[in-house]
């Protein structure tokens, strides 16, 4: 697996340097992408939970979803 | 110790004022002034915190005559033409440090030879173009692309392809800000859901997009407001690009808990390197 590379750009001098993450970068990139699935299972599960909760309420009106929609629209 | 000028008969020369001759007898002016024959052969120098001018009038000097400038206060100090006239090839505006010759060509006319140095033209207005770079990799930092000379900013991402999200953190001085001041605020519709909403306190970063598979997209329209003044800094962003068959568009803003001057903008990629893309920041003009 190839090491994340990381770009500087200056923008006063027009300076540009590519080169790997080095330790402390590393780190913080692998706690941004940890910070991103987390967020990503959140979000997920919440909507599923959300659909859950909509096909309880639709079950006990006895109506689908696309009818839903009708009544709505 | 000058050099006794105009020199007349009968007077005394020493040999100190003789080895003066190369220093010129100065005459420093803290307001307006206006040249008099005195100044012949001299030099006026101006102190003065405030604008201020220095007057040539007619019938004062002789063909021939010279006169040195030079100013070395604060304020701009201008050659104005009073009932003489004055030429130059330059500006007659002096700047602090700056200074120029005047050389009369009659006793009605001189011409002014200015320094290099030259006032500097006042900031545009609008939108200034700061920089410009391709984005790459996994994090792109862009440094001292934040200064005094504006307030807000306008960063404008063009063409981008990354692995899904666009994460937005501030520097100062090459070092990324990555504490827990972020806060986040979003609204997101795509074409095969209804909209979503959400918000993020006290994140390490700010969120430009959030997509759950990689994105395309033609237009970021990203605002960033006081990042250099030791204020919270705020943003706003409008993106709006393609997810595999589904396009999207989403709205966010947030700002930074903490009152930090920053220098710098990183931009990270955590689902995936950018492929493609560049980003260009602009400067609001203050005024």
């Amino acid at each position: 697996m190839t090491t994340p590379q990381i770009t500087i750009y200056n923008a006063l001098t027009g300076e540009i340097i590519t080169r790997d993450m080095n330790a402390k970068e590393l780190a913080q990139f692998e706690a941004d992408k940890a910070q991103e699935l987390k967020q990503a299972e959140a979000e997920a599960k919440a909507e599923a939970a959300a659909q859950v909760r909509k096909q309880i309420v639709l079950d006990r009106l006895g109506i689908t979803k696309d009818e839903l929609q009708t009544l709505l629209g | 110790m000058t050099t006794p000028f105009p020199f007349v008969a009968a007077q005394v020369l020493t040999a100190s004022e003789l080895n003066s001759i190369t220093n010129l007898p100065s005459s420093t002016k803290t307001t307006s002034y206006t040249f008099t024959v005195a100044n012949a052969g001299g030099r006026v120098i101006m102190n003065a915190a405030g604008s201020t001018t220095l007057t040539v009038n007619t019938s004062i000097f002789s063909a021939g005559d010279v006169v040195e400038i030079s100013n070395i206060g604060a304020g701009v100090t201008t050659v104005t033409a009073g009932t003489a006239t004055v030429s130059s090839a330059g500006p007659l505006a002096v700047p602090q440090y700056g200074g120029g010759r005047l050389v009369f060509t009659s006793a009605s006319a001189a011409i002014y030879y200015p320094s290099a140095v030259t006032v500097a033209a006042p900031a545009a207005s609008g939108l200034t173009f700061i920089s410009t770079t391709n984005l790459s990799g996994n994090q792109t930092n862009i440094t001292n692309c934040f200064s005094t000379t504006y307030t807000h900013y306008e960063v404008r991402f063009s063409n981008f392809a990354c692995g899904g999200v666009i994460n937005m953190r501030y520097g100062t001085s090459g070092t990324p800000d990555t504490g827990s001041n972020y806060c986040n605020y979003q609204l997101y519709v795509d074409s095969s859901s209804v909209g979503q909403g959400g918000y993020r306190f006290d994140d390490t970063s700010h969120c430009l997009i959030s997509n759950g598979s990689a994105v395309r997209g033609n237009s970021l329209f990203l605002s960033v407001s006081s990042p250099f003044e030791s204020v919270k800094t705020t943003f706003a962003v409008n993106a709006c690009g393609t997810s595999g068959a589904n396009s999207f568009g989403s709205l966010s803003s947030g700002l930074v808990n903490t009152s930090t001057s920053y220098t710098d903008l990183v931009l990270v990629f955590p689902s995936g390197p950018v492929t493609s893309g560049t980003v260009s920041i602009y400067g609001l003009a203050k005024a």
